[in-house]
């Protein structure tokens, strides 16, 4: 089954769930101890600790091939990546006009001070290698630029790096002209460069679903996948030229302005991973090229982890220092924010909510449980997800009612690792299917969203990933690739 | 099942034994960065307590300035009060006379703006308002700077009132300015009984005298 055969629509899918989950319980009827409702308990078995030790080594072994086989959640991915580079590009696009009062020539927060600042406290921004207004110029057009190939999936993993350059360069510059939503997405940047978030919903997963087929033809079914792959990896000249470029534009800023030995190692070292994946898609397909996809997907799938314990981290200490304060346990705390003047955009419309005691009181006390409740709801998926409903509400609430639209969409951004597969799924067949009608078929979702992630030939060395994860320098999914539908199973948390 | 799943099966077991041992390599590395991640980060957000009182140092080198957070989001009590920041001027004619101009409410300016903006800029949502943050927070009673913070605190409120006034102002150079800030409590919900005195308060800082080099760079 290849990309565009991929069965469209969210039930097929839904269907696959639940097949799994069947699947599972099937396999628990073969368990020594596997309790099912409908029987007569069988005696508690003698704790045998050998059978136990291979249990644990069965789980062990099932869990080690999960985490080096897949990038897990690769949709979760995606919509992180998606979520946050569209809220840094509209900030970036909604502060065009203030710019340079921001972070350029004409802030208050003037170089010299930044300087100072960061010279004390060493925080990575290009704009502190010079004063010049049209590097910031520069600078600006460029985190733009790279927020939108960001969003798009164009060479994700040099544009993740970009980004991140961006977001830091742009942030440290005028640190206080930040507010909560900066700091999260300063965190996320960070954090999505050492993701494979373009396995979907991307254009280089699209290069990748148009390439595949066209391989597979030319070598024919049974013919060794490698071959195309080179040929393909061969042609690709953009990746080349970006890989070189990089090269040129680090070298002139090891040797000119100069960068600090951590981020020097940092950056050369993404550089040198890029010129890696593509040297051994190219010469070495088999088992080094193994080995990287391996290295890639534990890479990804730790910083999922950070990302998703982040998220968690947020919402807990939001939560708990909330305990103790006096407003909140008093039911009125949700009350005083929307009376003050820096977070009243309609002032008429928040006196709708705080004329009523009982409405602040439920926002006050809802609020913290929410918060306290979330991490702990993780283990259980309807729980998360009626949770999750909720705070994305109360973002949503917080983006119009306290004028803070950016903050509140970096945040749903963040919440969004949570989303079940399933509804991401829905929601891209949805989206696909209204890209396809506006634009009769040719749109970017159509195939590129179909294109799975990552299990298709990981660990093989066959097929996947490609350009959505080597930017500088995509590899060619050759087409025996199966796609499998995105199932639950495959998210980390869904 | 489908071809995947048994190709997955195959994965790490299928390798060479260097190739095993990279991948068992690269699993250790993955897992301790991400263990030290999550710790460093966690005890950076948590209350003060044994651990990060006892390694409060490496803490900081780790965490400071790429991975800093706070997210005591409005806790452990959101902000009772509007607090404004006022600014005036001395300004100096052509003729040698001087003038202090009134005082100017450059927060109510901010909130004006604010007001029907579904999209405020930082500009007039954050500059000012954590601006004054950080000078009060680096600041102590008597208006003395506290370390470097302090310093380029009171640089950056002065570049930020001096923007705002610009160098000419009421047809004379600006001399000098002075900021006071004006606090005033959220008067209680009209459904609580609780009584609070809402009589704005000023605090009055001393006059900055304006040299040539305040606005370098600005427009």
């Amino acid at each position: 089954m290849t990309a565009h055969e991929r069965p469209d629509g969210p039930r097929p899918d839904e269907h696959r769930v639940d097949d799994s989950r069947t699947g599972e319980h099937r396999a628990d009827e073969y368990r020594p101890d596997g309790h099912r409702a409908d029987r007569t308990p069988p005696p508690p078995p003698p704790f045998r600790p050998a059978e136990w030790r291979a249990r644990a080594e069965a789980a062990a072994g099932k869990a080690l091939a999960r985490v080096t086989g897949t990038a897990l959640g690769p949709y979760q991915a995606a919509v992180v990546r998606i979520g946050f580079a569209a809220t840094w590009l509209l900030f970036l696009l909604r502060e065009l006009p203030h710019r340079r009062e921001l972070y350029g020539p004409e802030s208050p927060w003037g170089w010299e001070l930044a300087e100072r600042l960061n010279d004390a406290n060493e925080a990575f921004s290009v704009l502190m290698w010079t004063e010049s207004g049209v590097w910031f110029e520069c600078v600006y057009a460029l985190a733009v630029l790279a927020s939108a190939a960001l969003l798009l999936g164009w060479r994700t993993r040099t544009m993740s790096v970009l980004f991140m350059v961006g977001v830091l360069s742009l942030q440290n510059r005028s640190i206080f002209m930040g507010d909560g939503g900066d700091n999260v997405i300063h965190l996320m940047s960070i954090y999505l460069v050492l993701t494979r978030c373009g396995r979907v919903w991307s254009l280089d997963a699209r290069r990748a679903a148009r390439t595949a087929p066209a391989a597979s033809a030319a070598s024919g079914p049974t013919a060794a996948p490698d071959a195309p792959a080179a040929a393909l990896v061969s042609r690709d000249v953009t990746g080349v030229v970006l890989w070189t470029l990089a090269a040129l534009a680090l070298a002139v800023a090891t040797f000119g302005p100069g960068l600090t030995a951590g981020w020097a190692l940092v950056f050369w070292g993404l550089w040198a991973v890029q010129g890696l994946w593509w040297l051994v898609c190219r010469r070495a397909p088999g088992e080094p090229r193994a080995v990287c996809d391996i290295v890639a997907n534990l890479v990804h799938n730790g910083t999922m982890v950070v990302i998703m314990a982040e998220v968690c981290f947020i919402y807990a200490t939001a939560g708990w220092y909330k305990i103790q304060g006096s407003r909140w346990q008093d039911g009125t705390a949700a009350y005083y924010p929307m009376k003050l003047d820096y977070f009243a955009p309609w002032p008429a419309l928040n006196d709708l909510f705080v004329g009523n005691g009982l409405m602040i009181m439920i926002m006050t006390y809802g609020t913290v449980i929410v918060q306290v409740a979330f991490p702990f709801t993780l283990f259980n998926r309807r729980v998360k997800n009626v949770l999750l409903f909720v705070m994305i509400v109360e973002h949503l609430s917080i983006a119009v009612l306290l004028g803070l639209p950016f903050f509140s969409l970096a945040m749903i951004a963040a919440d969004a690792v949570f989303l079940p597969t399933v509804l991401l799924v829905w929601l891209g067949t949805r989206a696909s299917g209204l890209a396809g009608r506006l634009r009769r078929g040719t749109g970017f979702g159509a195939r590129g969203e179909g294109v799975p992630a990552g299990d298709a030939g990981a660990g093989s060395g066959a097929a996947e990933d490609t350009g959505a994860d080597t930017g500088a320098a995509p590899a060619v999914p050759h087409g025996r690739a199966p796609v499998p539908a995105p199932t639950a199973e495959r998210a980390p948390r869904d | 099942m489908e071809p995947h799943e048994e190709r997955r099966g195959g994965g790490v077991a299928a390798l060479s034994a260097p190739g095993r041992a990279v991948v068992a390599i690269a699993v250790a590395v993955v897992a301790v960065a991400v263990a030290v991640h999550l710790t460093m980060v966690f005890l950076h957000v948590a209350p003060d307590n044994t651990l990060s009182k006892e390694h409060g140092r490496t803490i900081d080198d780790y965490v400071l300035p790429e991975f800093e957070q706070n997210w005591k989001l409005f806790a452990p009590n959101p902000l009772q009060q509007n607090i404004h920041v006022h600014a005036r001027a001395r300004v100096t004619k052509d003729d040698g006379a001087s003038e202090t101009t009134g005082w100017v409410n450059l927060s109510g300016m901010d909130g004006a703006n604010i007001r029907g903006n579904p999209f405020p800029s930082h500009t007039v949502q954050n500059e000012l308002r954590r601006g004054w943050d950080f000078y009060s927070g680096s600041h102590d009673n008597d208006h003395r700077a506290i370390g470097l913070r302090g310093e380029l605190s009171q640089a950056y409120m002065k570049r930020i009132v001096l923007e705002r006034f610009g160098t000419e102002l009421n047809g004379g150079t600006v001399d000098r300015v002075q900021l006071r800030s004006a606090v005033t409590r959220v008067a209680p919900p009209a459904w609580s009984s609780e009584k609070i005195d809402t009589k704005t308060e000023y605090r009055v800082l001393p006059w900055w005298s304006v040299g040539r080099d305040d606005l370098k760079g600005s427009k």
